[in-house]
Parts: C-alpha cells; structure tokens; sequence
C-alpha cells in the first residue's frame, strides 16, 4: 500500500525498522567486545630512581630505565644536567642506543641518527626522541611526564 | 555476476535448495525443535567470548588467578565478558539437558536416527568436559579442590583408573601442570573433537530431516509443515533474543566469582561443591557407604554411574520397540531419571 504523498511504503518502513534493530541489536554486541579487545595504556604518573643509580654517573654517560612498558634512557650531560628520554625510535620503534662517543642516539634497525638533545639528525626518523621531565627532589631522581606538574 | 562466478566454482545453490525445500512439521511438541538451535546460540557465545577471554588468560601456576583478576578489574568491560562465559556455559548446558530430555520423550532417537542420539550423547560429554576443565583456569581455592576431586574419581575404576587419572592430572597430583593441561584440553582439543563431532550431529539431522514425536506419527494424520528459511528461522531469532536477554541479565547482575589464588598445601574449603550439573552425581557418590561388602563404595558407585551412562548412549538400540510395551518403560525411564536427577541435586544443597 501506498498513501498519497508518502516517500515510504509500508514495507520499506518496516523493512527499515527491523534491519534498524538488528543494527542497533549487533552493535550493542560489538561495543563491548572491542572495547575488551584493546586494554587500557598506562603510563606511570611518575619514575623514582634511587641516587645511588645516578651516583655513579659521569658526565656524558647514560643509564637504563623501565618507563611504564617502555625503555627509557637517563642522560647526564657534560655540565651534570639530567635529562630523560623515552628510548624509542620515531620512525619504526625499534630501541635506540646512546653512543658516548658520537654523542649520538642511534637506532641500528634503520640508521637513524639523534644528537645529544635528542633531535633526529640523520636517517628515516621523523621526530625527535620523546622527552621526559627530570627533577632532584630529596635526592632522588623523579621523572615525570614532560609538562606534567 | 559475481553470484554466477561464485555459484560456478562451489555449487552453493544446492544448499540454497535444500533450505528452501526444508520444513519443519507444526504440532504440539514443536517446543523441543527450538532446542537445538538454542544450543548453537550458546555455543556461538562460548566461542567468541573464549576468543576474547584467551586474550588476557595466563594458564600458568603463577599467573593464572592474577589474570583473570585483571580480566575482571582493569581490561574494558572484562568482567561482563568472564560473566557471560560462564553463565552461557550454564545455560548451554541447561539446554542441552533439556534437548536430550525432549528427544528421550519423544523417541526422536527412533531407526533411523540412533547415531545422531548417539553423537549427541558424546556432545553432551565433551559439554561436561568443557565445564569441568573450565573450573579449573581461575585457579582458586574452590576450583582446585573440585579438580582434585574430580580427577580422583577415575582412580575407582579398575584396572584403567588410576592411568587415566595420571593422564588428566599430567602426574600424581594436581599441580602447574594440571592447569596447562586442562587449559589445553579446554582451547584446543575439546573444541576441536567438539565441531567435528557436531559437523556429523547436524548432517545427520539434515540427512534424516526433523523426527515426528512417536504419538503425532501414530495418529497418521498429515502434519503441516512450516518452511525452514525464513519462517521457522525467524521464529528461532525470537527465542534467541529472549535466551539472549536472559543470559545478560544473568551475567551483570550475578557475575562470577574469584577466590584467592590457590594453595596446593591449604585445606579443602568448607562445603566445597562442584557446577551444579555436577551435583546429582556428587550426591550419589556422597550416599554410598565406604565399603560394600568386600570391595570399595566408591567402586561401586563409579561403576554404576559408567553403566548408567553406556545404557544412556545405548537407548535408541534398546528401546527398540518403542510403540510397545517396552516403549512404554522407556518413556517411563525418561521421568524417572529426571525425578533422580532432581532429587539428588536438591538434596545436595542440604
């Protein structure tokens, strides 16, 4: 049946309806099973080194550090500054290494190259390393996430 | 065209025929013929919440009851997923319960169609099996003592017990190993003896088509048949939304629990019992005295629970004249394995 002056027949509305609900019905379902599928991401609030890891440290030097998930580097620079960087390559995450020598990060998976500051300088990499905030509270250092308190 | 070309390379059609030509007869025990599909509504949501459960699951001693820990308190919405796992897993084998209740009455396992009872009495199996070695993945108090208990059982019978209970347990005791191994037969070699043995259930039932009860054939009046594709399907959507509600209901408002992780030094918990599928024959176990003359209860009872269970895979071969007399007993039998059953688990939570 068709009214006068209607876009839809009756069917068509109805046809609509179900498959609507079956829609809504189907996607009810899925929300839940892709919102288990990816797990939260944390990142810690914050890293408490003890000083006596950094005691040691001499200039130009680097130490290991677990960021969450992720590697992290500490680095003391020549003039006894702390900075803190997120250890991952900006192009294909591989894991870069700090070469003391070069005063350089590289990352051996596809030769890219970052100064001392962590600016990419050479190869596929399109970013600089990330970087995390570093402070001496107490004698320990604490490294948060950059712009964070 | 691309109809054609696929058509070309498998000959789908003749499925699509025969769905058309499908009907499913219209009487007043049409009731029992949801059940089947009920049972692959439950299935199909065993096998995608177990996909997504396995994401996060950890089958080791040490990480086991933490994962599932995690699952239920930091994973996105993991708690409704654990939940509906288990309760579906309930229901589905409510179910099944009450499809092969709904065969016995009807004497749907009637010639021709003894070996589609008899697969399914093996589904039915393979159903417990899941359940049983299921319990034990959360690794708590509760789960480890219904395994050590369960896996003890087998040791009644003779000759063969004590190797098959070795075999479940992977060694002398339940340990790591039993939870790998039963988290293997769970994912891995359950499912697959299940879909092939269910892939034999179904063809079989297509083979034969679907069985008049016993007194709607006697009658021999013409009995009207409902087209399969689409009127009785979507009559089944009906029930499987309904099921489906249920299931979810269920599931957040009663989710499972988790225990502590397991002690394999502590003592059992405190009135410890199994699913409650379980539980008719926990109690017939529990009833029998420790000594029956001159051999073990326990022997005896595990003997006779095995030889309920042949003469239940057997029946169709056994109530071979079902019009007759004997038909008559067997129907009786029907109900009065249910009263049994019943009872027993009634009188299990006392």
């Amino acid at each position: 049946m068709k009214l006068k002056d209607t876009v839809f027949h009756r069917r068509r509305f109805l046809n609509g309806l179900l498959g609507g609900g079956l829609g809504a019905f189907l996607a009810s379902f899925l929300y839940p099973v892709l919102r288990f599928v990816f797990p939260p991401e944390r990142e810690p609030e914050e890293v408490v080194l003890p000083s006596s890891e950094i005691g040691d440290m001499g200039p130009g030097s680097v130490k290991g550090f677990r960021w969450g998930a992720k590697p992290a580097l500490l680095k003391k620079g020549k003039d006894g500054s702390l900075a803190a960087f997120v250890a991952i390559c900006t192009h294909l995450d591989c894991t870069v290494r700090y070469l003391p020598d070069k005063a350089k990060f590289h990352c051996a998976c596809h030769e890219g190259w970052y100064d001392e500051n962590g600016v990419n300088v050479a190869g596929p990499p399109p970013r600089p390393l990330r970087r995390l905030a570093v402070s001496l509270e107490g004698g320990k250092v604490v490294v948060r996430r950059e712009g964070a308190r | 065209m691309l109809k054609a070309w696929i058509e070309d390379r498998t000959g789908l059609s003749r499925v699509e025929r025969f769905l058309n030509a499908k009907t499913v007869p219209q009487h007043r025990h049409s009731f029992w013929y949801y059940t089947g599909s009920a049972i692959l509504l439950f299935l199909s949501i065993q096998v995608v919440t177990g996909f997504l459960l396995v994401f996060y699951y950890r089958p080791t001693l040490g990480e086991a009851n933490a994962s599932v820990a995690r699952i239920m308190t930091e994973v996105p919405l993991g708690w409704i997923i654990r939940s509906v796992h288990s309760w579906s897993a309930s229901l589905m084998i409510a179910t099944v319960f009450a499809h092969l209740f709904g065969i016995w009455i009807t004497k749907a396992y009637r010639r021709p169609r003894e070996l589609t009872w008899m697969s399914g009495v093996a589904l039915l199996l393979l159903a417990l099996g899941f359940g049983f070695t299921g319990y034990l993945l959360p690794w708590d108090g509760l789960s480890l003592s219904a395994t050590k208990v369960g896996t003890d059982i087998p040791r009644s019978v003779p000759v063969v017990g004590a190797w098959i209970a070795r075999f479940l347990r992977g060694g002398e005791d339940v340990t790591g190993d039993t939870l790998t191994r039963f988290f293997g037969f769970h994912v891995c070699v359950l499912p697959f003896l299940l879909f092939a043995l269910l892939a034999v259930h179904v063809a079989l039932i297509q083979k034969h088509g679907m069985s008049l009860p016993l007194s709607v054939e006697r009658r021999g009046e013409k009995v009207k048949g409902l087209p399969f594709w689409p009127n009785f399907v979507y009559r089944e959507v009906r029930v499987w939304l309904v099921l489906f509600g249920l299931l979810v209901t269920a599931a957040v408002l009663f989710p499972p629990s988790l225990g502590k992780v397991a002690d394999l030094m502590a003592p059992a918990p405190v009135g410890i019992k199994p699913e409650w599928y379980f539980l008719f024959l926990f109690q017939t176990l529990k009833i029998f005295p420790s000594r029956i003359l001159f051999v073990d209860g326990d022997t005896v009872a595990v003997l006779l629970i095995l030889l309920g269970g042949a003469l239940f895979f057997m029946l169709p071969l056994l109530d071979c004249s079902p019009g007759g007399k004997r038909g008559r007993f067997f129907a009786a039998a029907a109900w009065g394995f249910l009263f049994y059953a019943v009872a027993m688990t009634v009188w299990s939570l006392f």
